[in-house]
């Protein structure tokens, strides 16, 4: 049997002020998803910041962008899913 | 001043936009050994845009670089001198032409980026045999070159030793760096202390480099930073005499005198530097720039 391996990256950590991005092929257009301590009161507001960046990066590609926040401010979360996403595009398809 | 300059490693959110709250004079923010080679590459991105947010209060902020000898260092320099940072922590410097290749791609980069040329530093550590016989070179090699520091770590094992709470492996390499850097007209800086619960140490080996000229050290955890301000800060007695020295000299100005005497002794040029940096390092007096 055959397994079909996914593409995935991620980047980041779960320590405090920090934040844990996966990144992985989608089937079709952008999944945001995330979790953590902030997102009862920021989660629309982290959810643009991941979309503006990745806009920002100039991708349109299917991903599922999974975040687990631990306090991040909005510098650290653009960075992790600048980090995550260049990983990602540099994965062999 | 340079009094401390506190470490930061470079992949870590919270030490990066907490560190300067520590009241530091400089930041050292490490994408070098503080970043395990998985991340170097995560760690770039997060400096990079945490120094865009340029949050660091007071602090001179430098950027430890990976090594000339890897093929990081670009990538390093085009990610945060882009963001203006005010130096460059070179590791491992060997020779002047080590600093006219990192000089060389520096301003390659501030032309790029619009940074204005020659405002980007380079602060040489010199962590073999090598590179500390070659200091006065190497500090002269570049006018960026503001500062060397010995290494620690590294440079005792170069020396086929290894690192004492003395310092006794370090004594002569201090001396003569020291003299390296006044010749070539930089600051010297002094490596960590690596023993971060022994306070006394601490005292001990900053006021010994302190004495020798040495302009601060490195640090690497925030409880080391009072300490070694107290030990920099000048004595009432010191201050007095600063004071005394600077409005002297200042009221010979106003008079278009270029000499004056104070107390029955020459007052020139260096005396009243050296009396103006007691001010600075006093609190009383802001450092020209």
């Amino acid at each position: 049997m055959e397994a079909n391996a996914i593409k995935t990256a991620q980047a980041g950590t779960l320590e405090s002020m920090d934040c844990l991005v996966m990144i992985t092929e989608w089937s079709a257009g952008r999944l945001v998803e995330v979790s953590g301590g902030a997102v009862v009161r920021f989660k629309a507001s982290m959810e643009k910041h991941i979309n503006d960046t990745l806009d920002a990066l100039g991708t349109d590609e299917p991903l599922r962008i999974s975040v687990q926040d631990n306090g991040a401010l909005d510098v650290v979360l653009g960075a992790r899913i600048e980090a995550a996403y260049k990983r990602y595009a540099r994965l062999a398809v | 001043m340079r009094r401390t300059m506190l470490y930061l490693p470079g992949n870590n959110p919270n030490m990066l936009l907490r560190g300067h709250l520590f009241e530091p004079d400089g930041l050292v923010i490490d994408l070098e050994d503080a970043v395990s080679a998985s991340e170097k590459d995560s760690a770039r991105v997060l400096v990079r845009e945490v120094l865009r947010r340029g949050e660091f209060g007071r602090c001179e902020v430098t950027v430890r670089i990976n090594g000339l000898d890897t093929e990081l260092w670009r990538d390093d320099i085009a990610a945060v001198v882009s963001c203006g940072v005010s130096g460059i922590r070179a590791p491992k410097v060997e020779s002047p032409q080590t600093v006219l290749d990192l000089d060389e791609e520096i301003s390659k980069t501030e032309e790029k980026f619009g940074v204005t040329q020659g405002s980007t530093k380079i602060f040489c550590l010199l962590e073999s045999a090598r590179g500390v016989w070659k200091a006065c070179d190497i500090a002269a090699a570049s006018p960026r070159v503001t500062a060397i520091l010995p290494g620690g770590e590294d440079l005792a094992a170069d020396l086929r030793t290894g690192r004492s709470k003395e310092g006794t492996e370090l004594e002569w390499i201090r001396r003569m760096l020291i003299v390296a850097a006044r010749a070539a007209g930089v600051d010297a800086l002094d490596t960590v202390f690596p023993h971060v619960t022994d306070d006394e140490g601490l005292r001990r080996e900053t006021a010994f480099v302190k004495q020798l000229g040495f302009d601060g050290k490195s640090v690497i955890h925030p409880n080391q930073i009072p300490i070694i301000h107290e030990i920099y800060a000048p004595t009432e007695r010191e201050i007095e005499t600063a004071q005394r020295i600077v409005e002297a000299a200042s009221a010979a100005a106003a008079r278009g005198l270029g000499a004056v005497s104070l107390d029955g002794r020459m007052i020139d040029a260096p005396v009243i530097r050296r009396a103006e940096y007691t001010l600075v390092r006093a609190g009383l007096s802001r450092e020209k720039v």
